[in-house]
């Protein structure tokens, strides 16, 4: 096996170059000694997602991306419906985390119209926010957990992720993609004992948090596994441009939230965690802080609600905006998704650009995989924050 | 109606023409015989009771394979609740009024009716031959061990190591069938499930070989009977660990199951078998477990010893009206044998469950890690427990001369 | 700054903040972009502050670009944490290059290509934010550039910032832009057997719609 691949510098970035091809030139000498899998879309261990690798033995030494498989042209979609139609079919790209890519849509759509939301709304949004944040990752960690072969981590994220779909569905009516936010604030008011009932789940949750780490984290064979496996060293997560959870990983502390808070953020007291070993431990481990965080800043939104207000702006039936184009984002479960929209002035968009946190993470995918051994390639591949659905769009 | 008269009839008075007939009670069991048992039950007893004594009640029904298909049939079901409770659901509900029950019976008749698919360019003949090995091979381990003193079915002076050279066979079919199917994913699975088994082999062989240093025979029988009074778990606590991890990478179990590792090379070795092939390597695989663990109440946790817990006779003492003696299995009621019987399936049954609990804890390792812990840290483990064995020995412990010694 | 210092204004700042320095940021061959119409704000908060002049942190920045680089940046608007600046396609490489490694901006967002038909012309906007330098969190500076729409050739900015393969790669199969400079230009969301034109462009139409 070359072992030039597997002591490799710690910069790894050829700034000239992709690597992969590099590496391909390198080997088609020895093309009958690699193995080449198509880690495909049938395949338990992928997702709606194909990544050809090719073996030399047990190590990865090429790696191809091929997403594309559930690419619906959300881009082009949005041109033929006005800003409001655009709100069901965005949501689609990542159905548990509907709230965030709605809700960065909103705030840019609010910039291009001047519209203003009321102070309740912008709390039941953020609020909103928070817990779709915690559907996807307790989701995410949940196949994370299957992957590498852990059924009992599969399974009690996917029953715990329960106690945040109820109360989504008691605050919006859908378990999942329910088209909550509009440009101008949410639809509906908060019903009836909802903060009791909220504050119970969370109380429990926590509670079940302990049990995730004892089982999960502190587990020393998973530690085996994941501990200096695919590590992303900080000048390559900032040169990749990688965001989310694989960046704070790595030692950038990086969280929208923080950066350029929107809505009432700058009013919450929270950190970004993050973690400098940039392993895939580090990776897995962060969105677990942040589940942490997240359910204190899920109280103070709660605390701070004011009591009563208008939840959404009176809009035109046709909401429409002066020409001119914004940029806004929002820090979703897998990162930074940012939303370009250019308007001309008609109340349909002149062009949408959504930047998902998946694509720019994937670009991290070959990086890493090639060098790591086979039996390191769930557990790469699926510590990157991943999710198909919302890279393709 | 005329295919039986004129062939199937015919066919049975040849048989009993030629076959010598069994004898019941000093009378030959003529089918005259047979049905006038209908009217008398008590009558079947002495039936029963010299089938028990032909080899083909030990190969068939106890302790060969209906016994261990059994035991095989409800750890399946048992691990799926147990592992549902451990993991807070509540595993398969519907199958049956109480709790799913016939769960089982519903996959296994759902398996039989699939249809089974031989990938083109397949070698057919290894495709369909190994998986029928792969049981056979299986079902052999369980000849060689005794449930109760004198009920096993190969009583080889050797037992242990025809044991070990039975596991020997299975890594060979593992290879064979992925090599089979020719296919990527299987290739892969083949190749790991021979890394895998062939490094743990070694631990598995010299964990036992401590028990043999303390037992001082070879013969399964001798040693299950030469721990009457004290289990040699007592003694040998790092074997038993050891020969515990070899036997659950033995099995392919979580955390050692990275041969059928689903999420990176979809079902490894097993990908491409489909429907009763499927059915026949997880019967297989089960009666594996049975068997390993089999055998590790035997090595160390005494076989069959345990008190006597069931009377000298189930019934009132004297004479009995014929009802009354065939509820109470006169004649076949043995309270030795029925009390090594119990708790050797009561122990098999407990380590088995032991064997289960790691898949609700812990994820798959890998192949680089397993290989270092087989080929590294178990072999040092046995080896430190081969010398407290010889230390006990020579110690004056064990042996001809020991104080233990309940030979 | 005005981060964090006003909460109520902090969000929807409409968009009549837009300044204009140049009003064409086409090539020279094409005609100009008609400037937009600043329309008033929708409601009283907005009127008041309404911001006649854009907010000195980046007005900083901008201004240390147009001193290094003259005529050839066109500033289009300067926001709080939003910029944007309009480059010719021959320039880009080297502005990148120093918004790169002056300015501290060290990876791009994402890439957007949008199709003006009526300029008969293909914009590219490249935003660009930064991780490493604590001042410029949450600034996004926006360098854009034209190229016509028949002959859609763009230099590549993969050398200067990595993070934009896979976005060039997808402009270029959405848009038809080709990356002079990108080892692959290839299909990437898109089927291997898509034998249609660019669906990003304005002349294809969904079916139906």
């Amino acid at each position: 096996m070359n072992r030039r691949l597997a002591e490799r510098p710690e910069s790894k970035i050829d700034d000239t170059v992709n690597m992969g091809m590099q590496v391909l030139k390198e080997y088609t000498a020895d093309d009958d000694r690699l193995m080449t899998l198509s880690v495909g879309p049938q395949h338990p261990g992928s997702g709606h997602f194909r990544f050809t690798i090719k073996l030399d033995g047990d190590y990865i030494v090429y790696c191809d991306p091929d997403p594309g498989y559930v690419h619906r042209g959300e881009e082009k979609m949005c041109e033929y419906r006005n800003f409001i139609q655009n709100i069901p079919h965005l949501e689609r790209p990542v159905i548990h985390d509907s709230a965030n890519i709605t809700y960065s849509y909103s705030l840019a759509v609010e910039e291009l119209a001047g519209i203003e939301v009321p102070r309740r709304g912008q709390f039941i949004r953020a609020l909103t926010s928070e817990l779709d944040r915690q559907v996807y990752t307790l989701y995410w960690l949940a196949i994370y957990g299957i992957f590498l072969g852990h059924s009992t981590m599969f399974m009690w994220p996917t029953g715990d992720r329960e106690l945040f779909i109820d109360l989504l569905d008691a605050l919006t009516g859908a378990r999942v993609t329910h088209a909550f936010n509009i440009p101008g604030g949410v639809r509906n008011d908060i019903p009836e004992g909802f903060k009791e009932k909220a504050l119970r789940h969370i109380a429990y949750y926590e509670k079940r948090l302990k049990e995730y780490e004892n089982i999960f984290y502190n587990n020393p064979l998973l530690r085996q596994r994941t501990e200096g496996v695919g590590v992303l060293t900080r000048e390559d997560a900032v040169k990749l441009g990688v965001t989310g959870s694989v960046l704070r990983a790595s030692g950038v502390s990086f969280d929208v939230r923080k950066a350029e808070p929107y809505d009432i953020y700058n009013e919450i007291d929270f950190k970004a965690q993050y973690m400098r070993s940039g392993d895939c431990f580090a990776r897995a481990y962060v969105p677990f802080l942040d589940m942490k965080e997240s359910c204190h800043i899920m109280r103070q939104l709660l605390d701070k609600m004011p009591a009563s207000g208008e939840v959404r702006a009176k809009l035109q039936p046709n909401p429409k905006g002066p020409p001119g184009e914004a940029y806004r984002r929002v820090e979703s479960g897998r990162g930074a998704l940012g939303y370009y929209i250019v308007s001309d002035g008609t109340p349909r968009p002149y062009r949408v650009k959504i930047s998902v946190g998946s694509f720019r993470n994937m670009l991290a995918l070959p990086h890493l995989l090639v060098g790591a051994k086979l039996a390191d390639m769930p557990s790469i591949y699926w510590a990157l924050n991943y999710w198909p659905v919302e890279a393709d769009r | 109606m005329t295919i039986v008269t004129l062939v199937v009839l015919p066919l049975i008075f040849i048989i009993l023409f030629y076959v010598p007939l069994p004898l019941a009670d000093g009378e030959v069991l003529t089918p005259y015989l047979f049905l006038s048992m209908v009217v008398d039950p008590t009558r079947t007893l002495p039936i029963i009771q010299f089938f028990m004594q032909t080899e083909l009640f030990k190969v068939a029904v106890f302790p060969g394979f209906t016994y261990a298909a059994l035991i095989a049939a409800v750890t399946i079901f048992v691990e799926r609740k147990f592992l549902a409770k451990m993991q807070l659901r509540v595993g398969p509900l519907y199958a049956g009024k109480i709790e799913g029950i016939f769960q089982l019976l519903a996959d296994g008749l759902k398996l039989v009716s699939k249809e089974i698919i031989v990938p083109s360019g397949a070698d057919k003949l290894i495709f369909w031959a190994a998986p029928i090995a792969f049981v056979s091979t299986a079902a052999a381990v369980t000849a060689l061990i005794p449930a109760a003193p004198g009920w096993v079915v190969a009583d080889l002076d050797v037992g242990l190591i025809a044991v070990f050279a039975v596991f020997g066979f299975f890594p060979l079919i593992a290879l064979l069938f992925s090599w089979a199917s020719n296919s990527k994913y299987p290739f892969i699975g083949g190749l790991r499930a021979l890394h895998q088994l062939i490094a743990f082999e070694i631990p598995f062989i010299l964990s036992a070989l401590s028990v043999v240093i303390l037992a001082g025979t070879l013969n399964l029988t001798g040693i299950a009977e030469a721990q009457q009074q004290y289990w040699y778990i007592l003694f040998l606590p790092i074997s038993a660990f050891v020969f515990y991890i070899s036997a659950l990478a033995e099995v392919e179990r979580v955390p050692f199951d990275l041969p059928e590792a689903e999420s990176e090379i979809v079902a490894g070795w097993l990908t491409e078998t489909s429907g009763m092939i499927y059915g026949l390597i997880q019967l297989g695989s089960y009666i594996k477990l049975y068997a390993l663990s089999a055998i590790f109440v035997i090595l160390f946790l005494g076989g069959w010893a345990g008190p006597q817990i069931f009377p000298q006779e189930l019934g009132p003492p004297g004479e009995k009206t014929p009802l009354v003696q065939m509820l109470t299995l006169e004649g076949i009621y043995n309270p030795v044998q029925f009390n090594a019987v119990f708790w050797f399936t009561l122990k098999t049954f407990g380590v088995i469950m032991l064997m289960l609990l790691p898949r609700g804890i812990n994820p798959r390792i890998r192949i680089d890690i397993l290989l270092h812990t087989g080929w590294y840290k178990l072999i040092v483990l046995s080896f430190i427990n081969i010398f407290i064995a010889l230390a006990l020995v020579y110690g004056g412990v064990f042996g001809p001369e020991g104080v233990l010694n309940s030979g | 700054m005005s981060q964090g210092s006003d909460p109520a204004s902090k969000s929807n700042t409409p968009s009549d903040n837009l300044t204009r320095a140049d009003q064409s940021h086409a090539n020279s061959k094409t005609p100009p972009v008609p400037a937009p119409v600043s329309k008033p704000g929708t409601s009283a908060k907005d009127l008041s502050k309404k911001e006649a002049e854009p907010p000195a942190f980046e007005k900083g920045i901008i201004d240390r670009l147009v001193k290094e680089f003259g005529s050839k940046v066109r500033v289009l608007y300067i926001r709080p944490l939003r910029m944007k600046i309009a480059v010719d396609p021959a320039d880009i490489v080297e502005i990148a290059t120093h918004i790169r490694n002056a300015l501290g901006f060290d990876h791009a967002e994402s890439v957007a290509g949008t199709d003006y038909p009526k300029d008969n012309q293909i914009e590219v906007i490249y935003h660009l934010g930064s991780y490493g330098v604590p001042e410029l969190e949450g600034h996004i500076m926006s360098l854009a550039t034209r190229t016509s729409r028949d002959e859609a050739r763009l230099p590549s900015l993969i050398n200067v910032f990595r993070s934009v393969e896979y976005h060039e790669r997808e402009t270029f199969e959405m848009l038809g832009v080709f990356f002079e400079g990108h080892p692959r230009n290839d299909r990437f969301l898109l089927p291997e057997d898509w034998a249609d034109i660019p669906p990003l462009r304005k002349e294809f139409r969904i079916k139906g719609r």
